[in-house]
């Protein structure tokens, strides 16, 4: 299967050298888009976290052990596994910039996406959004909060592109073009060292359409062959290793690269 | 005309194969599937204008500069201020969900009374002001009768409650324990005066020994810009980091390197960097450096190895790096930010005065002693420490009979925190001024409900760590608090002016601009999110070599295990539980359900006699922590790594009873020379259960 | 006191007998029904599915008893269109068999999905792309062909033949009856391959993801054939085990022993072409994506005992059994193959649905775990209990068995 393109295409470089792992971006994630807490929060297997901070591990034995946090948003994949398995078409990746979307009242609830999506992308809700008394005075405005008994996930802050281009449809300028930094999503606005890299990585312009050309650049699970949209990068050889499974060569850095 | 049967039927079917043709089943579907999405008890969003404005979010120790993004004049989202030069658009966990505290099911929604055990009654703000002024009254002009504890390092508020303890006629204001009290004894050791700063963002090489810079300890955000200011995405590193601490934590993630050095070993760690550093060639012109030569031979890489588990290659490089590197940087702290000793500090920060590295670009400083807004005020280089007062409680040395806590929950977060608690107890009245149900407040007599940052005047001198004076200040973000609550320096100075005691001042809000006046800062720069630095600077420090004669390896007993209390920002603080937009930040391997994870390596499990997901009875002395073992290959040896702030006995649905509380198995003891308590040592047996 | 509806010259056991024998099914199903009940109510978070397993059990269930009930459309199918008379004897029972299981997966499925309210989406707004819209389409269109297929059945119970109109009706739905087959193999085969489809084209899933031919991956034609593999010998199944309960026979052994042959042939050609896909799919497939065999497996839950008890002992052993006519001739054997059989394709969808999603593929990310809770063993159970009480309904009152008569002299 191929790939779809887009003129724009909305991604992200996250420096895993930078990461500390804080949670700031989970924070911020779950304010934005309005997720309500969870009494058993430990139970990850069933709470919402459209961004998750995984700890990744060398494996060495105490003193040589290493870790590095991996901040996971949805992918956004150029070929989503996701996408072409909906049956009601309840997630789509058609619009300009390519991020995959979902429609809320549209989705049954069957968790086919689920299962597609090799990254654990995608949540499902186990129950109503249910607030703490006065909280959902505290809603943002940005994101409607889902019934029950659908799947959602990351859609990279899409209101806040919509709010980015009106406003420079407002000033004149091109909202199929807007500039470096217009529009960012509440995790890479938020985080204390900036490890997040956001911008359209076809814009020349824009710092990721570099970045992720870099050597130390990789996206994750790149062999399944789903084009993420989002790159990761580390100095770390171990790091970059356990962006993949290299039974085969041993070595990162896939041929495949940029699709 | 009569219908006959077959008209019926024919009228039936003829009538529902219509309406399958009519839109009306196909509409009444789709409304179905639009009500579906709608049912009323799911929350709708709100409608407004969408604003952001400028605070000084004080729910991390440090306080991050937030614009807040309000709905309709409501708050519902923190996002950087990248105007501010502390936090430059970073915003640290606790303070990117600080809407959300406004509305925590654990806020205190008025004044409450203590009525019975773990019972309140809500009481209007008259009548409890009247309580307090008539406790007040009682123990006028009675040195030792009045205690005043607070948990908050910065704020001009310690100003008001100094000065009115002493107006009073007490000497009983408190501070809870922090870096900051211990870093300013350690200056005091090395013949300076001041709290001591770290300019990470000058430096080339970063040692950071215990301290969690990255993540938990000083002034986070700002530590965390000037990190990524020498890593830029794609770029070459500028600067080199390494974290040396019990435990593989966030900051050690993303430094360098991590040198494993157990609990105690933190000051042999740091004297046989000197040692080694001293055999290189390193000389300093500070008076004492002969004797501190001498201190300092005695730790040799074997002696290193045996008292903190680091290997003699791994400290020699350290060194070789040390002393090649142009503006290195040692950061002196305790691994959890507190509990080490004034001598610890000494260690580690003598390594700076060693390589040159004080009051220089780059390196340590010593900030001037900043000015008070009230003359009476005690001024931060002489306050006491909560932990020691309470346990002059606990042995009848100390018999306050009323007790004001400020934004602090000595109930939770002191170590021996169920001794604290009891002596807690033994106080008569205590009165607690605090925005959340916290442990503290649900012993008191009295609940003062405080307002949230974003409803209050607030201002931050010196958050500890920062390398220059800085002062920030911040306005209400709202017209009307959520909670019937007062700011407790405005209650404060209410209950001075009907008690007699003159303080100069009617409102919080006027201390704040007093206080910036003699700064000589602009608060409206400050509150419109701007901060206030100069480049004052400390005097000169000797190598302290007269307290560090005192560091001892220390013994290890093979049967216990050492401590390592883990702190992450976004789990909140002492005075503060995990906050409702923080929860999933917590990972699988530090609560699990209701259980506490501890983590430790496999080496030192299968010593233990432990294994992966065991039960476990953490014990010391009369404290006893249950929690699960996580093998973790990121724990020092015969170390156990515990994650701090859970085990909460009070706040809300979200934290209380997840977990257990580390501060039960943290055994305080006094540090040599110094006369301070200090747990950083505390040692565990470890049994099945 | 129900003689009278009794199929023209059978005997039945006695209505207190039967009405106790009810009762202690239908409590079951009472128990699933307050579980589905809880369900719908509360949501799938009653459930021990997750975000990791968001398939579970049910689908399990769903896969497994479409493919056992495969031997109403294959056996239909060789009925009706390839003009094997013999199979007349058990094809009314096929047809019960098919529509129980059919009914019951449908059931499932509405539980199965978080919004039930919003089920007919499948039909309002479908995908055309997914293998899940064209289950959806086939599943419900052949349940309907399976309903057609039912009622001349049931009007020919003896009391409702009586009347004229019910009595032509059914006599030309029977004469129509190699229409409906037709229609019904169609669909069959599609939705079969398309619940194998399903799986196939989970690209980012390693275990389940295979290339194909056209739009089809192998498992769309896998699925079709391990389907046709097993439901005519579950149907054999079902029929001995109705012949054990009621202590009469039904069906003659040379019948039998024709669906074992047929199953037999069928499961041969598939774990063939089982056993190739494996192969291809371990040596070539997953080197292609950095992966290895060992790596799709872990622990004794998750390990590669699963896979060789599937297609080994419960695959090339049955097939074995039945194709070799001295073994698939002796009752025990054929029952034991067919048992095998139907264990082997379980697992298969098994395998497919929980161990696909179970693996974790990010490097850093870990196995889990994942055990159905009562809720879904209650409502699965409920289907099953629903399959006891429509067959012993069926078999009361309804000439399920043409050949009951004379068998029973």
């Amino acid at each position: 299967m191929k790939a779809k393109e887009f003129n724009i295409k909305w991604g992200m470089v996250i420096d895993l050298d930078k990461c500390t792992g804080c949670g700031a971006c989970m924070t911020a994630c779950q304010v934005e888009n309005n997720i309500a807490p969870m009494v058993d929060s430990s139970n990850k297997l069933r709470t919402l976290s459209w961004m998750l901070v995984f700890e990744m591990s060398n494996k060495k034995p105490c003193p040589d052990a290493e870790i590095a946090y991996l901040p996971r948003p949805c992918m956004q994949c150029g070929n989503p596994a996701c996408v072409p398995v909906c049956p009601v078409v309840a997630t789509d990746k058609n619009e300009e910039g390519g991020i995959v979307s979902q429609i809320y009242p549209r989705c049954i609830g069957c968790r086919y996406c689920m299962a597609a999506c090799p990254y654990h992308a995608r949540y499902f809700n186990w129950e109503d959004p249910i607030f703490p008394k006065g909280m959902e005075k505290a809603l943002s405005p940005s994101t409607s909060t889902r019934p029950r008994g659908v799947v959602e996930k990351c859609n990279f802050c899409h209101t806040r592109l919509q709010n980015a281009k009106d406003k420079v449809r407002m000033e004149g300028g091109n909202p199929e073009a807007l500039p470096d930094g217009a529009y960012m999503p509440a995790c890479s606005e938020v985080c204390p060292t900036g490890a997040i890299t956001f911008g359209d990585l076809k814009n020349p312009e824009h710092k990721v359409h570099e970045l992720a050309k870099s050597e130390n650049a990789f996206r994750l699970l790149e062999k399944l062959g789903l084009a993420p949209q989002v790159y990761y990068m580390s100095k770390r050889e171990w790091v970059r290793k356990l962006g993949d499974n290299y039974a085969a060569t041993g070595k990162p850095g896939a041929e495949k690269k940029h699709s | 005309m009569g219908l006959d049967r077959r008209g019926f039927v024919k009228f039936v079917v003829g009538g529902v194969a219509g309406t399958l043709f009519t839109p009306v089943i196909w509409q009444s579907l789709d409304d179905v599937s639009i009500w579906s999405q709608n049912w009323p008890w799911i929350p709708r969003l709100n409608k407004g204008e969408v604003k952001s404005t400028a605070a000084l979010s004080k729910l991390c120790p440090a306080g991050c500069a937030v614009k807040v993004k309000t709905l309709g004049g409501l708050p519902y989202a923190a996002i950087g201020n990248t105007a501010n030069p502390m936090s430059k658009g970073g915003v640290c966990p606790v303070c990117a969900g600080g809407a959300q505290l406004m509305y925590s099911p654990a806020r205190v929604a008025s004044p409450m009374k203590k009525v019975g055990e773990g019972k309140f009654e809500a009481i209007k703000w008259e009548d409890a002001e009247a309580m307090l002024v008539e406790k007040l009254t009682a123990v006028k002009g009675q040195e030792g009768k009045l205690a005043v504890i607070s948990g908050d390092e910065t704020g001009s508020a310690n100003d008001v409650f100094s000065a009115f303890a002493a107006g009073m006629g007490s000497t009983g204001f408190y501070m809870m324990p922090g870096e900051m009290l211990t870093a300013t004894k350690g200056v005091k050791l090395m013949g300076g005066n001041g709290q001591p700063g770290f300019d990470i963002a000058g430096a080339d090489f970063v040692l950071m020994i215990g301290a969690d810079a990255l993540d938990s300890w000083g002034a986070t955000v700002a530590n965390q810009k000037a990190f990524a200011a020498t890593r830029p995405t794609g770029g070459a590193a500028t600067a080199q980091f390494v974290y040396a601490g019990p435990v593989l934590n966030n900051t050690a993630s993303v430094s360098d390197k991590w040198v494993a050095v157990t609990p105690t070993g933190a000051s042999a760690f740091a004297l046989g960097l000197a040692n080694l550093l001293i055999a290189a060639g390193a000389v300093s012109s500070a008076p004492d450096f002969a004797d501190y030569k001498a201190l300092a031979a005695k730790f040799t890489p074997e002696a290193v190895e045996a008292a903190a588990g680091v290997k003699a290659e791994v400290l020699k490089d350290l060194a070789a790096k040390l002393k090649a590197a142009k503006a290195p940087l040692v950061i002196a702290g305790a691994s959890f930010g507190q509990g080490a000793g004034a001598v610890d500090f000494c260690a580690a920060a003598s390594l700076n005065v060693l390589l040159g590295r004080v009051n220089v670009t780059g390196g340590m400083t010593v900030l001037p002693t900043a000015p008070k807004a009230l003359a009476a005020a005690i001024g931060r280089e002489s306050a006491l420490d909560a932990g020691s007062f309470l346990s002059a409680v606990a042995t009848g040395k100390a018999t306050p009979a009323v007790l004001m806590v400020y934004e602090a929950n000595p109930a939770f977060a002191l170590p021996q925190a169920g001794e604290m608690a009891k002596s807690l107890g033994n106080i008569a009245f205590k009165v607690s001024f605090s925005t959340y149900m916290d442990e503290t407040a649900a012993m008191a007599d009295l609940i003062l409900p405080a307002p949230h940052p974003y409803e209050r005047f607030d201002d931050a001198m010196n958050p500890y760590g920062v390398a220059k004076p800085t002062y920030l200040a911040g306005k209400p973000v709202v017209k009307k608090p959520v909670a019937d609550c007062k700011d407790p320096v405005d209650v404060l100075l209410a209950a001075a002016g009907k008690l007699g005691v003159s303080l100069g001042f009617e409102t919080y809000a006027d201390v704040i601009k007093a206080k910036a006046s003699a700064v000589g800062a602009d608060l409206d720069t400050l509150t419109a999110g701007g901060a206030w630095t100069s480049d004052g600077k400390g005097g000169n420090l000797s190598l302290g070599a007269a307290a560090l004669a005192k560091v001892a390896p220390a013994a290890a007993d093979p049967k216990t295990l050492a401590v390592a209390p883990v702190t992450r920002q976004a789990f909140g603080s002492g005075s503060l539980a995990t906050p409702p937009a923080n929860l999933l930040i917590v990972r699988e391997d530090e609560l699990t359900g209701k259980d506490l994870v501890v983590r430790m390596n496999a080496a030192t499990a299968k010593a233990a006699g432990v294994t992966q997901g065991a039960k476990v009875k953490l014990t010391a002395g009369s404290g006893e922590l249950k929690a699960r073992i996580s093998v973790n290959e990121g724990v020092a040896a015969g170390t156990v790594a515990v994650p701090m702030g859970f085990g909460r006995s009070a706040w809300d649905e979200f934290t209380k009873g997840k977990g257990d509380n580390v501060y039960k198995i943290l055994t305080v003891s006094d540090e040599a020379g110094t006369g301070l308590k200090v747990w950083a040592g505390s040692t565990v047996t470890v049994a099945k259960g | 006191m129900d003689r009278a509806l009794f199929p023209e010259g059978l005997e039945r056991c006695s209505f207190g007998k039967f009405a106790l024998w009810m009762g202690f099914i239908t409590a079951f199903f009472l128990f699933g029904l307050y579980a589905m009940l809880l369900i719908f109510a509360k949501g799938i978070v009653v459930t021990g599915l997750d975000n990791y397993f968001g398939f579970g059990l049910w689908i399990t269930f769903d896969l497994a008893v479409i493919a056992l009930g495969a031997g109403a459309f294959f056996t239909g199918f060789l009925k009706y269109i390839l003009k094997i008379d013999q199979l007349k004897n058990i094809i009314n029972l096929t047809v019960i068999v098919g529509f129980i299981c059919y009914s019951g997966a449908m059931l499932v499925l509405t539980m199965d999905i978080g919004q039930p309210i919003r089920a007919w989406f499948g039909y309002w707004h479908p995908n055309v792309h997914s293998m899940l819209t064209e289950v959806i389409f086939c599943i419900t269109c052949y349940c309907l062909v399976l309903v057609i297929e039912f009622v001349p059945l049931v009007l020919e119970q003896k009391q409702l033949n009586k009347i004229p109109f019910l009595h032509h009706l059914a006599h030309n739905m029977h004469v129509n009856m190699a229409l409906f087959a037709g229609i019904g193999a169609f669909l069959s085969t599609f939705h079969q391959g398309s619940l194998g489809g399903m799986y196939g084209v989970l690209i980012g899933r390693p275990y389940a993801f295979r290339e194909g031919f056209f739009i089809w991956p192998w498992t769309f034609f896998l699925f079709v054939l391990s389907a046709v593999g097993c439901g005519p010998i579950f149907t054999v199944l079902c029929c001995t085990f109705m012949e054990k309960l009621t202590g009469r026979k039904l069906v003659d052994f040379k019948t039998k022993a024709l669906m074992g042959k047929i199953a037999g042939t069928m499961l041969t050609v598939y774990i063939f072409f089982k056993i190739l896909d494996t192969w291809a799919w371990a040596n070539n497939y997953l080197p292609s994506v950095g992966m290895t065999f060992d790596q799709m497996f872990y622990g004794v839950i998750y390990g590669k005992w699963l896979m060789f008890t599937e297609i080994i002992l419960c695959g090339v052993v049955p097939a074995i059994m039945l194709i070799t006519p001295s073994i698939r001739n002796n009752p025990t054997l054929l029952y034991t193959a067919g048992i095998l059989d139907c264990i082997g394709i379980t697992l298969n969808r098994y395998l497919f649905t929980v161990q696909a999603i179970a693996i974790p593929l990010m490097p850093f990310d870990n196995w889990q775990f994942y055990a159905p809770n009562w809720a879904e063993w209650a409502t699965s159970g409920m289907i099953v209990a629903y399959g006891f009480l429509v067959m012993s309904l069926s078999y009361r009152y309804l000439p399920v068995f043409p050949q009951e008569k004379m068998l029973n002299k």
